[in-house]
């Protein structure tokens, strides 16, 4: 256990003794990262819809080229042929090579989430889960980048082969282009690479219902991983003058086949949900002020049923879409996230930005809880929870108020303090360290929707 | 009395080449044993059957009573060896390698020592892409000892060293043999084989042709070292 410990921090000494590994270690994910946010530029919260990709890559740049590129480049040198005088089994130095690599990964992504928050990437929803799927995804494609070592020669050909996996993973495989660009044929294809898998278990780990929703995508990483690891075991070779068992390679590969096969079997392939992130409009654009109209309410006290009854719910987004979206009130949940709506349900009582005395306040925190799903397109719990936040709503706040406070806050999205919107893990939901801007969107148009069910305009079924 | 060595009736092919064919010798503690033969007489197969690296299609090796075929790691603790082709990573100083070698055996030279020893004192903290052939191979001598080994097993340890070099690597192995460890040493230098060996085998298309002490080799077929072994290899092809 020494050795082993000694010959990982070895490792990693060399390793940051060499500025082309750090260079492409470390600085490279940040690259990506910076262009990630300079593509999605527009995004309502910045790179919260794309941690999946980018630590995908993180990943995949490391499995595909790092570690092959380390292990193959010792083995031309005779650097393991020394090793293996050593008494000590093959897997000692195979361990230490992997311990090594997954604390680079780790810090390289440490690195770049680092920056995303500097960028006003929200918190992840879930950060256990989220580290799971890092090691998950990890696993199955460092178990991969030992094949490649395995598999080839020398460095140039390492280079090769690990951009015909690199490349087609980024363009065709759902890692850094998203899957809702691709045509058909192309999404079909992305089952076939466990890229795809990997940026969905850290995707929704990040802003999504965690990984209760992931499983196939988990089970297809590890499966993936452990064919890797097992064929890397059996063409291991300690010198290149041996030459690798290939037949094995067919276990790699046959496993990503059968991951494929099996979600075209699930129907995974076709993408629906269209990710929009449009701007949600402005108060005019849902309650335009009428010709000759009397004078605005001063305050929430002040609004009428008139004042209401001016606004056009029709234009609203519809409650089926991707903006504000809101399940029917005899909706069921799917049983994997009623845990998640349980824990929001049970924490809203004792959330204290919910309970503060100003009631447009509290009414305007309690929206923010509904929103940031929203914002964050979490499936499926986006939908019920603007239903668990009325009906709070309408526990703490009289009967009699609620329409004009939801009137108000819907009419003023820019007014009042946000700072429950860092306060939502308790929930389980990301906070946002961002912009607010984009969520008070999300919270006046909730608004509108909850009043427009309050005062008879919307169905309230 | 357990012998540091024991090989008996080992062989191996490539293909259809039989690079060793039933070969045999036995080397006991504190004694020099030299393989000596033309490039491809079967030398680095024998001793890449003996430290584990090939596997050999016949045969037995025992390093000190253990089956090094059976319990290959038993075996290699009890081995340091200096083998051709071999290599390190680029930005590791001797300390590091030292240390980190030194870690896989149950009672390892401590690393100063080894740096003294082997006059390395002064390059300890350089990569070791910086140090000259000779101070490479001063450090893969050093790491052949970390383990503090009964069985010392050299490949043509001398090629690319001056003469100081050499002369130096011979001292050091004159040191080993004093303190009771075997040797096994592959050489085609006839002359390092007559200074430094008790006993030499002569091998030649796998097989070896003769086995004696230098003096017996020579007083068997008339000449010098050098006639003896043209003589014994040019038979054998």
């Amino acid at each position: 256990m020494t050795a082993l410990l000694q010959l990982t921090l070895l490792g990693l000494k060399l390793n940051f003794r060499n500025r082309m590994a750090i260079l492409y270690g470390y600085l490279f994910p940040l690259i990506f990262l910076v262009a990630f946010w300079a593509v999605y530029r527009s995004d309502p919260v910045p790179l919260a819809l794309h941690l999946g990709q980018f630590l995908t890559i993180t990943i995949l740049g490391s499995a595909c080229f790092g570690l092959p590129t380390t292990i193959v480049s010792e083995r031309e040198r005779g650097v393991w042929r020394r090793y293996r005088l050593l008494p000590a089994r093959g897997w000692v130095f195979l361990t230490s090579v992997l311990l090594a690599r997954a604390v680079l990964l780790v810090t390289a992504a440490l690195l770049q989430l680092a920056l995303a928050f500097a960028f006003g990437m929200p918190a992840p929803a879930h950060p256990l889960e989220l580290l799971a799927a890092f090691a998950v995804a990890s696993f199955a494609f460092l178990g991969f980048g030992l094949v490649i070592a395995m598999l080839v020669d020398n460095v140039p050909a390492v280079l090769a082969l690990g951009q015909c996996i690199f490349l087609p993973m980024l363009m065709i495989g759902g890692v850094a282009v998203q899957l809702e660009s691709l045509p058909a044929w192309a999404q079909h294809l992305s089952l076939f690479f466990p890229g795809r898998y990997a940026v969905e278990v850290l995707q929704l780990s990040a802003t999504g219902a965690g990984l209760s929703r992931a499983g196939f995508d988990f089970a297809a990483l590890l499966l993936t991983g452990a064919a890797g690891a097992i064929a890397a075991g059996a063409m291991f070779r300690w010198d290149k003058a041996f030459a690798p068992r290939r037949a094995w390679l067919l276990l790699a590969i046959g496993m990503w086949a059968a991951v494929g096969v099996a979600a075209e079997m699930r129907g995974l392939a076709s993408i629906s949900a269209v990710k929009d992130t449009r701007e949600v409009g402005s108060v005019r654009d849902y309650a335009p002020a009428p010709p000759n109209a009397k004078a605005a309410p001063i305050s929430w006290q002040d609004v009428t049923q008139a004042d209401i009854d001016g606004i056009d719910f029709k234009r609203l987004p519809p409650d089926e879409g991707i903006i504000s979206p809101l399940s029917r009130g005899d909706e069921s949940p799917d049983p994997v996230i009623v845990p998640a709506l349980d824990r929001i349900r049970d924490g809203l009582a004792g959330w204290s930005p919910g309970n503060v005395s100003d009631p447009v306040q509290r009414a305007r925190n309690l929206l923010a809880v509904a929103a940031v799903p929203d914002i964050m397109q979490m499936e499926q719990v986006e939908r019920f929870v603007p239903r668990l936040v009325f009906a709070r709503l309408q526990a703490v706040i009289p009967p009699r108020e609620l329409p004009k406070i939801l009137y108000w806050i819907a009419m003023h999205p820019d007014e009042g303090d946000d700072r429950a919107m860092h306060q939502l893990s308790a929930f389980g939901l990301p906070d946002i360290t961002g912009p607010t801007r984009p969520v008070r969107g999300r919270v006046m148009l909730y608004a509108f929707k909850l009043l427009g069910r309050l005062a008879g305009p919307l169905p309230n079924n | 009395m357990t012998k540091a060595l024991t090989v008996s009736g080992l062989s191996r092919r490539y293909g259809a080449v039989r690079a060793v064919d039933k070969i045999g010798f036995e080397i006991a503690a504190g004694e020099i044993f030299g393989l000596l033969g033309p490039n491809g007489a079967g030398k680095t197969t024998a001793i890449e059957c003996v430290l584990g690296l090939v596997r050999p299609d016949a045969g037995s090796i025992h390093v000190c009573g253990i089956d090094a075929l059976a319990r290959p790691q038993d075996a290699r603790a009890r081995i340091g060896a200096v083998l051709q082709a071999t290599g390190l990573p680029d930005k590791i100083t001797p300390r590091e390698a030292l240390d980190v070698f030194g870690a896989f055996y149950p009672h390892p030279l401590q690393t100063d020592a080894l740096l003294d020893r082997f006059g390395l004192r002064e390059k300890q903290g350089l990569a070791y892409d910086t140090l000259s052939g000779g101070q490479k191979q001063r450090l893969a001598l050093a790491l052949a000892f970390v383990g503090d080994p009964q069985l010392l097993v050299l490949d043509e340890p001398a090629t690319g060293l001056d003469v100081q070099m050499r002369r130096e690597l011979h001292d050091h192995i004159r040191e080993v043999r004093a303190a009771g460890c075997a040797v096994l040493l592959a050489t085609h230098g006839m002359e390092e084989a007559a200074q430094l060996c008790d006993r030499i085998a002569v091998i030649a298309g796998g097989r070896i042709v003769a086995t004696g002490t230098p003096t017996e080799l020579i007083a068997g077929s008339g000449g010098s070292l050098e006639d003896v072994i043209l003589k014994l290899t040019g038979a054998a092809q």
